[in-house]
Order: structure tokens, then sequence, then C-alpha cells
């Protein structure tokens, strides 16, 4: 039963990432279309407006988030193509608990960042 | 008399792409599976540029971001951008077909037999043209809208 | 009825015999074809004319017992329910069904499919195991539960959907749609109660949530099965197990013996004098 949770875990966040990651996108990249709308958004990449995101703690919360989503719903992803190509049990095995460390090490590195910008 | 082993016929991970006149919902699927390790390879690079190079300060930053802005990498973004919506919406309608929920019941078998997926052709359709009306949208920002 | 003049269509059918080759090669056969001819017509042909050498299965020759499933013109087809004229062409390339091994020329081996199909427990479980094996009565089942698995008890185990299935062309240990179709089939059956220890078997690394809706298999399917909806179904039972959701039902009674007798017809009178 725990590999059917896992895969509901899949889908759930995917949903997530559809709403979290769509944001992320569209405020990154559709500044001109979101000025029709109103919401002023210039220039996301620019190192004053990131600044100003990053001290927010909302934005750092939300990044989180994002990471830890995009991370299990990528690494369970990548796992069941790999079992598609049917390796043996041990290899199996192994994919599955190095992918886990992978996930832990990246999420720890990846969530440090936003939490140091968001104290200096 | 000696005992033949039959000959293994799998078609393997090349069978994935190309197994025969498939119709539509099979190279979605295929284009799924190309998305998802697409934008899992931009990730990678991504994560790394978005905590080691944001950390370093200003500069760095900087530096990156003017790299960033050459035409070949916007379209490179681009493409991500768009596999993000095709794996999105595609995913959506994934999970509300894998968990039986647009599908409807099963039917008696009456030549000519249409299957469940392909009486929900037109929704599958309709989503593939908000992809592409999404996909013009971002070519709009990315090109006119300024780099 | 005209049948129109025989016109040539070239056979290439894909030769392997394991005593001798060391891999297929495809053999060229000119077979001259009518309108109303299928495949299978035209291969006997070439086996009782051309080469008897040629090996491949045939049974009913009508669509039922799932024997001549062959890849024609790169899209797996029953043999016997195919025309030579519906791919208009006079080039018709022949291979057995891919995905299963070869044993020789267009005989594919479809035992590895019979034992996953049997490892998923294709029959009736329930508690009073009694009743199962020495029936007093017939389990009662209503037609509206009938139609709930009524398409999915079709299937002629011809192999077609499981060489159609782009996650069973890399995955050997994946269970293919035909194994877990049945699986819903008998989880939907309203008489059976062995949904619990299916599941097990199922919902494992290489079950049903490797299958990801490509739907190849319900595309190919000769007999209108479905097999993309029986998984999904099958999916939406394991989620709604896994969450605790749905209500426990069941399994079927046994129809209770009628409390009414009928009245008693009266022997009706002999219209044969003397046979009595």
């Amino acid at each position: 039963m725990w590999r059917t949770r896992l895969h509901l875990l899949h889908m759930l966040t995917g949903i997530l990432i559809a709403v979290l990651l769509g944001t992320h996108v569209v405020i990154q990249h559709l500044d001109a279309i979101l000025g029709f709308f109103g919401i002023d958004a210039t220039e996301p990449t620019a190192w004053q407006s990131m600044i100003a995101r990053a001290s927010q703690g909302i934005w750092a919360g939300l990044y989180i988030a994002l990471l830890a989503f995009v991370l299990y719903h990528a690494l369970y992803g990548l796992r069941g193509v790999i079992l598609e190509v049917t390796p043996s049990a041990k290899t199996e095995r192994i994919i599955t608990w190095s992918f886990i460390i992978i996930g832990i090490i990246a999420f720890i590195w990846g969530a440090y960042v936003p939490v140091a910008l968001l104290s200096s | 008399m000696k005992q033949i082993q039959p000959r293994q016929n799998y078609l393997g991970a090349g069978g994935w792409v190309w197994a025969g006149n498939y119709k539509l919902e099979r190279y979605l699927y295929l284009l799924h599976r190309v998305t998802g390790l697409g934008i899992l390879l931009f990730g990678l690079i991504h994560l790394t540029m978005t905590t080691f190079f944001r950390i370093q300060g200003q500069d760095v930053w900087e530096a990156t971001m003017t790299l960033l802005h050459n035409p070949w990498f916007k379209v490179g973004e681009y493409l991500v951008a768009v596999a993000f919506v095709y794996h999105a919406l595609n995913g959506l309608r994934l999970i509300l077909q894998e968990l039986g929920f647009v599908l409807g019941k099963p039917t008696p078998p009456i030549y000519p037999y249409k299957d469940a997926l392909r009486k929900k052709r037109p929704w599958t359709m309709a989503m593939v043209a908000v992809i592409v009306i999404l996909a013009l949208v971002f070519l709009f920002d990315f090109t006119i809208g300024g780099w | 009825m005209t049948e129109g003049s025989p016109k040539q269509v070239t056979f290439k059918v894909q030769r392997y015999d394991p005593e001798q080759d060391n891999s297929p090669h495809l053999q060229e056969f000119a077979v001259p074809s009518s309108r109303g001819m299928t495949v299978l017509d035209g291969l006997l042909y070439i086996k009782e004319n051309l080469d008897s050498t040629l090996a491949f299965r045939t049974s009913c020759r009508m669509a039922i017992c799932g024997s001549c499933g062959m890849l024609i013109n790169n899209y797996p087809h029953l043999a016997c329910h195919t025309q030579i004229e519906e791919f208009n062409s006079n080039t018709l390339t022949i291979k057995p069904l891919p995905n299963q091994p070869i044993i020789k020329d267009l005989v594919a081996d479809l035992v590895p499919m019979f034992n996953v199909h049997k490892s998923i427990k294709p029959y009736i479980i329930r508690e009073d195991a009694g009743e199962v094996q020495n029936p007093t009565a017939e389990f009662s089942q209503l037609p509206q539960e009938l139609d709930a698995f009524l398409q999915f008890t079709y299937c002629i185990k011809c192999g077609i959907c499981v060489s159609a299935c782009p996650t069973s062309a890399s995955d050997k240990l994946f269970l293919g749609p035909q194994a877990m179709a049945q699986c819903y089939r008998y989880c939907a059956d309203s008489r059976d109660d062995g949904q619990r220890e299916r599941f097990s078997v199922v919902g494992t690394d290489h079950g049903v949530w490797r299958c990801h809706l490509a739907a190849a298999c319900s595309e190919a399917c000769p007999k209108g099965l479905d097999p993309a909806l029986a998984i999904q179904l099958l999916k939406r039972r394991l989620a709604s197990q896994a969450l605790g959701l749905g209500k426990k039902q069941s399994p079927s009674p046994v129809v209770s013996p009628p409390t009414e007798t009928k009245p008693k017809v009266p022997f009706p009178e002999f219209t044969v004098k003397g046979s009595q």
C-alpha cells in the first residue's frame, strides 16, 4: 500500500507544483503581460528585485516549499523511468536509496540559501 | 533433443518512441516523459545558479544574468517554459484520467469499438489547444515583450 | 458476386529458424489476393503452395481464439480478422508480436503472459470457499453489477495489448495490460472478495503505477475490451483503499431458495400413438 501512497504523493506534488511553479514562471517571464494587468513586475531578474523578494519571509517559504515538492516529484519520476528498463533487484534498491540521499542533501542545501539571504 | 530457448523480442526503450502506427495519446505520453526529463536537467542547472551564484553576492549574480541574456539561452529558456506548460497541463489531464474521474463507465463492446480515451478525445484536443495558445503567449512575451 | 481478378501482393514475412538462423530475416512471397481475403488466407496460401516450412498459429479463423496475433505493417492485428485490402498497399510486412519471445517464424511464446495472468489470481476468491467448490445455489448479481465489469470479460488472451504497451517494451517485470485488466475484472465482480490479495500483486513497483496512459493497448485490442479503462479503474480502487475512502462492500450472497413452489403442470398427452 505504501507504493500507492508514494504515487498519490507524486500526483499531489504535481498539482502543487503546477500552481507554485506556474506563478514563479509567470512572474519571472511574463513581465509585459503582467504590466497590462497593472502588476508591476519589472526586471524580476535584476539584483534589486531579487533581493527585495529574498528579504520577505513569504517568498522564502514558497521557494523552500517549491523546492521540496520539485525534488520529490522529479526524483520519484526519474526513479520510475529507470525502473522501467528493469535493472536487477539490487540495482533497484541502490537507485532508490541513492535518490533518497540525493534528495535530502539537495533539499538541505537548497533551503539553506533562502534562509541565509532572509536574515542577511 | 536439445531444448531450444525462445528468442527474446523486446523492443527495449526504443519501444517508448516508436512501436507502430499508434494515435495521439501514445505520443502525448512520450512527450510527457521527454519534457519531464528536460525540466529535470534544467532544474539541476537552475538550482545551482540560484544557490551557488546567488549567495556569492551582487557581482557574480549580475555577471550570470548578463550571460543568460544571450539569445541562445533565451531560446532554451523558452523551450523549458513551454515544456513546463505542456508537462503541467498534460499532467493534470493524467491525474484526472488515471484516477478514473473523467473516463466514464465500462460499456459493452459493439463494433466499431471506441475505447474510453477515444471518446474523451475532444477534451484532450482542447487541452492541446490551450497548450498551443499558452506557448504563443510566452513567445510573444519572450520576443516582443523584451528580453 | 464478382471478386475482381486477383492481384499480386508481396508478403514480407519474418523467418527465424532457431536451429539454423542466428537472427531473423525477411522473406518475400508473391500471393494472389482478391477481395475478401484475410491475411491469414494469404499465409495459408503460402504454407500450402509456396513454402510449407512457414510456422504460424491459427485455429478459429474468426477472432475468438486469440491464436493469430501478428505485427502486420507495424501494427498488431489478428491475422484472421484483417483484410489484405484494408492496407491499400501491394506490400505487407508480417512479423511476430513484439515483447513476447519468438519460438519460430511468426510463433510467439505466450506462456510468460499466461504465467503473469495466473499470478494475479484470475478466479473468484471468497471467504466461504466451500460454497465456491461445492455450490448449493447461484450467487445473486444484478444486471447493473454485471455491467460494471462485463466489457472486460471478453479477453481472448491474444497478447496484442502487451505488444502495444510502451512500458512492456522495456520493462520485463511489468505485469502488462492483459493481466491488470483481468485483475480489475475480478476485483469489480460483485461475487468476489479477493481485492486485498490481488492488490499485493498489482500495487508493486512493476505493477499498476508504471502504466502511464499511453492507451495503445485499448487502441489495438481486437475485441474492444479497453484494458486502459480497466487499469485506470483499478488505480482508482488502489487509491481509495490507500486513502481509506470508499465503503466496504460484502460480496454477493447466495440466492435464497424459492419460498413458493410453482403449481404442478399436468403431464401432456402423448401425441404419437404407441410410443409409451
